[in-house]
This record gives structure tokens, C-alpha cells and sequence, in this order.
């Protein structure tokens, strides 16, 4: 405001100053929109455009959710992100109240344990769970040796070893999440019901839990989100078999090269994130409400 | 009753970091053992999977992933800058319109930007930009919106009244942008160039429908290599590229020293 004060002064005409704010905009707001903008546009148009046929139709919609196949990838991609929600929650849940109420030395190790595998990318982790879940991997042949199976237990190429690699990658954001939650709760609280004789169960039950409902919620559908979204960790992991909507759309673009179906289900993919993101801010918005009449 | 609850809690506590760590650490001990067998006893240690690393077959990805993330890191940062600079210091009329049209890539999955990205280009007539200009594009449509986040909240600190001084002791808008803005979100800058950086070098989901036979990144090449193999090599391009991100990191902290920034709580 006050560089406009000052172009009035020398007698500019204010309109041409308040445009020129702009003016930086322009190298970043032009690549978003011909990067970003224009492709998705582009992508919601396509997947009206049914391959090889001329007029627009909701054809590609039908097929999608009349053919099994993928069907049963939607279906595996929802069951997949919701356990990997459950297990990343489950597991964050530990490690973020002890980031929360530990004064131990050991504080800034567990932190730093926890937040550095994200420095080390998703392929580096993938492959370590796949040395570790693999039929020759690490934990079949221990059991193998020590006699306890003969014959290497299926841990990697499905669905188990999906959501142990993809609960890997997304656990630090779940810590984060419930971290924050759990800072906003007075520990006062936690120590008066001590004093007042609640065992730590209890306390743990009646208090603590039902206050960070909001961040468990949105540590649930971030993983949700993140797991519907992965691609590696699926691909990987997953084996040739296991087909979730973010593979199925890779191999439609390059494959099967039918870019009006890869649009129909990025497209489906897409809505499902933001329906789930909605849902989630209106509950979060709701437990908000509740505990903070 | 209470030691049983506490037991509970520090042993699923100790479980849990286990489970962070195990990966990691496989990882490392798989690229100094001597076998394509990871059994986690290595009597020998080898560095030859080391050696394998001095090869084209590795490098010349490695080239590429490090030319990609170092030119997306500045351009990000500098775009960042710009869209910054009007929406959080100007405050221009419509600014928090802008900034969510800036941070909006961010709803939209990785997967779904690459197919949308690849779908562009290829309808455009632009199939030719498939390759490194393609995966520059896209990856600074990943980065920029952290880039604007991040240096938007160094500018949204930076206290206004500093900029009033220097405009009543006579300095002109460049000289205050130069001399009083630049320097003091200078770690909020280098914080978001670090980010682009490493998300650039280990991107996958957009990397997977830009890349091109002789223009394929690092994490590509590994994960392409993988499907049918489980090479100790491939366990020593993970270590060292997990090396050469941290040497990174360690370098942009000491040019841009971000870490007090972190150590702040901002986000």
C-alpha cells in the first residue's frame, strides 16, 4: 500500500502501479497454468472422449465401474489405504506421546529416528522391506534356518507387504500429526487424574484418548490420502498382481495407451481424495466443536 | 497394573522404532556384504558393490537426478520468490485467491499430476519435451507450492517496520528488497530449495511417465532394475544416494542456515 502511496505522489496513475504489483506473478502463475491448469483441464475433458470415438460420453464412467477388474482395484485400493491408516495411527500413537511428554535424553534421538527415513526416499525403503520380506529375504530364511516353517512364507508380493512398506513410508507423518495433537493437551490434566487416583489405563482411556480424537482422525485420512495415491510402494512391493488405482492408471498411459480410460481413472482417484479430505475437515471441524463446546 | 501399562507403552514404543529403523539398516548392511545374500551376519565386510557404482550404467542417471533437482531447486526458489513476494509481502488485492491458486497442486495426487502432465504433452504436440525438459516442468509444478509455503511464511515474520526504516532513510525499493528483505528470509528460501531438492531427486510418481530410454532418473533406473533383480549394487546406489542428499542438505544448511528456522516451529 505504501509503494502505491508513493507512485501517486509522482503523479503515476494509481491503476498502472496496482497492475504492476502483479507483474511477478506472472513467471510462476504462467507455469502453473500451463503445467498444472491446462493438463488437468485437458484431463477431465479426455475422459469424456471415449479412444477412437468422436462425440463426448460418460462411456468410459460406465466401464469403469461395471468391469471387475477395475472394480477390484478400487475396492483393493480402499481396503489398502484404510488398514495402512489404521497401522500408521496404531503405531504413531506411541512414539508421539513419548515425543510429547518425554524430558529424556533420548527425546531428540527417537525424533530425529522417527522424521530421517523420510530423507532417504521411497525407493531405498521399498527395497529394504523387499530384502527383508522377500521368499529369500531376511525373515524367511531366519525361520527357515531355525526349523519354524518349510516352506518361505508368503510376506512380500502381496497385500501384507504392501501395507508394511506404505505404513513405513507415511508413520512419520502420522507422528507429526498426533504430535501435534497431543502438545495441545495440558498434561496437568493427565497428573491431576493421577493424583486423584486413576490408574494410567484410565487415564489413558478417559483422558488422553478422547482429546486427541481430532488428530487421530486426521492422521487416519492422511495415511488414507498418501496410501491411495502411492505408486512405488504398490508397484514393488505389490508384485504384477496387485493392482491399485495408481498402477492401473500407469499401465493404461503406457501400456495399453488408452489416455481417455488413464483420465477416467485418475479422475476417480482424484474425486475419491477430495471426497475423503472433505469428509475429514467437516468431521474434524465437528470433534472440534465437541470438545471445545 | 500401572507397570503393566507402562511396560506395554515402552515396549510397543521400543517395537516401533525397530520397525523405523530395520529397513535402513538392512539396506546398509546388504551393500557391504560380501553375497547377494542379506542374512545380517556378514563375517566380511566388501566394499566392491561400491566399486560397481563407477559405472555408466549408474552415473549417467545419477547425472541426470542431480542436474534435474539442483535446476528445479533454484527455479522453484526463485519462483517461489516472486509469487511470494507480491502475495505475502505486498499483500497485493486478492491475495489469499492467489495463494490458494499457487498451493492448489497440492490437493491433486502425484500420480494424477504425472498422467495429466504426460496427457498435455502428448496431445500438444509437445511429445518431443517427454524426457528431461518434461520432468523439469513437472517437478517444479510438484515443488513450487512448498517453495511458495515456505518462503511466504519467512515474508509473513519478517517485521514490516524494518522496511519503513530503510524507506525514511531514503533506500529504494531494490536496495530494501537486496539489503533488508533477502538476507532475513534467506533460511526461509534455502529451506524451501532443500525441499524441492529432495523431492525432485527421489521423486518416483512423476518421474515414472516422463522419463525416456537414455534420459532415465535415479530412482526410476533402481526401481526398473528391482523387478527382476535384487542385486547388493542396488542396496550401494540407495546408501550413496542417500549420502549425496545429506551432503546436500548439510551444504544448503551452511549457505542458507535454516536449521534455527526448523528448530522454531515454523512450518
Amino acid at each position: 500500500m505504501s509503494s502505491l502511496a508513493l507512485h501517486a505522489e509522482k503523479g503515476r496513475p494509481v491503476r498502472t502501479s496496482l497492475i504492476r504489483q502483479y507483474i511477478p506473478l506472472l513467471p510462476p502463475g504462467l507455469i502453473l497454468l500451463l503445467f498444472f491448469a491446462i493438463p488437468m483441464g485437458m484431463m477431465m475433458g479426455l475422459s469424456f472422449q471415449p479412444k477412437g470415438a468422436e462425440a463426448a460420453s460418460l462411456a468410459n464412467y460406465g466401464r469403469f465401474f461395471t468391469d471387475d477388474f477395475t472394480l477390484i482395484g478400487l475396492g483393493r485400493t480402499v481396503l489398502m489405504s484404510g488398514l495402512v491408516a489404521i497401522c500408521v495411527t496404531v503405531m504413531a500413537y506411541p512414539v508421539a506421546y513419548f515425543l510429547a511428554r518425554s524430558r529424556s535424553p533420548w527425546r531428540a534421538v527417537v525424533f530425529a529416528l522417527a522424521i530421517a527415513p523420510e530423507l532417504a526416499g521411497v525407493v531405498l525403503r521399498t527395497y529394504g522391506w523387499l530384502i527383508i520380506l522377500e521368499d529369500h529375504g531376511f525373515i524367511n530364511n531366519a525361520l527357515l534356518w531355525l526349523g519354524v516353517i518349510s516352506e518361505p512364507l508368503p510376506l512380500a508380493k502381496n497385500m501384507f507387504g504392501v501395507v508394511v512398506g506404505l505404513t513405513h513410508v507415511i508413520l512419520p507423518f502420522g507422528v507429526l500429526s498426533l504430535l501435534t495433537s497431543l502438545q495441545g493437551v495440558d498434561p496437568n490434566l493427565e497428573k491431576s487424574a493421577q493424583i486423584l487416583g486413576a490408574s494410567r489405563l484410565s487415564v489413558i482411556r478417559h483422558i488422553v484418548l478422547p482429546l486427541t480424537v481430532p488428530g487421530i482422525v486426521s492422521s487416519m485420512l492422511l495415511a488414507f490420502t498418501m496410501s491411495a495415491s502411492a505408486y512405488a510402494t504398490p508397484a514393488i512391493l505389490g508384485g504384477a498382481g496387485f493392482k491399485v488405482l495408481a498402477t492401473m492408471v500407469y499401465e493404461q498411459v503406457l501400456f495399453y495407451v488408452d489416455w481417455s480410460f488413464a483420465a477416467v481413472m485418475a479422475n476417480v482417484l482424484l474425486v475419491m481424495m477430495l471426497i475423503v479430505a472433505f469428509i475429514g475437515s467437516r468431521l474434524e471441524m465437528r470433534l472440534h466443536k465437541k470438545l471445545h463446546f | 497394573m500401572n507397570q503393566i501399562v507402562s511396560g506395554f507403552f515402552w515396549v510397543s514404543l521400543v517395537c516401533v522404532m525397530a520397525f523405523i529403523t530395520l529397513p535402513l539398516i538392512v539396506v546398509i548392511a546388504a551393500s557391504l556384504s560380501p553375497s547377494a545374500q542379506v542374512t545380517l551376519v556378514p563375517w566380511e565386510w566388501t566394499i566392491r558393490w561400491y566399486g560397481d557404482l563407477v559405472a555408466s550404467r549408474w552415473l549417467d542417471p545419477f547425472m541426470l537426478s542431480a542436474q534435474i533437482a539442483v535446476l528445479v531447486s533454484v527455479i522453484s526458489g526463485v519462483l517461489g520468490l516472486l509469487a511470494a513476494y507480491v502475495v505475502a509481502f505486498e499483500k497485493c488485492p486478492g491475495h489469499a485467491a492467489i495463494m490458494s491458486f499457487l498451493l492448489s497442486p497440492l490437493a491433486v495426487p502425484q500420480i494424477v499430476k504425472g498422467v495429466a502432465i504426460v496427457l498435455f504433452l502428448s496431445s500438444a504436440g509437445l511429445y518431443r519435451w517427454v524426457g528431461t525438459p518434461g520432468l523439469i516442468a513437472a517437478h517444479i509444478i510438484l515443488t513450487l507450492p512448498f517453495a511458495v509455503r515456505m518462503i511466504a511464511t519467512a515474508m509473513f515474520n519478517f517485521d514490516k517496520n524494518l522496511d519503513r526504516a530503510g524507506q525514511s532513510l531514503g533506500a529504494t525499493k531494490a536496495q530494501r528488497i537486496r539489503h533488508l528483505l533477502l538476507p532475513i528470509i534467506k533460511p526461509g528460501v534455502f529451506s524451501g530449495m532443500t525441499f524441492a531438492f529432495i523431492i525432485s531427486f527421489n521423486n518416483i510418481p512423476l518421474s515414472v511417465f516422463l522419463v525416456r530410454p537414455g534420459e532415465t532418473t535415479l530412482p526410476i533406473t533402481v526401481i526398473n532394475y528391482l523387478e527382476y533383480s535384487l542385486d547388493p549394487v542396488l542396496a550401494a546406489v540407495n546408501v550413496a544416494s542417500l549420502l549425496f542428499v545429506l551432503a546436500v542438505i548439510f551444504v544448503f544448511e551452511k549457505v542458507g542456515g535454516f536449521s534455527a528456522q526448523i528448530h522454531g516451529g515454523s512450518k
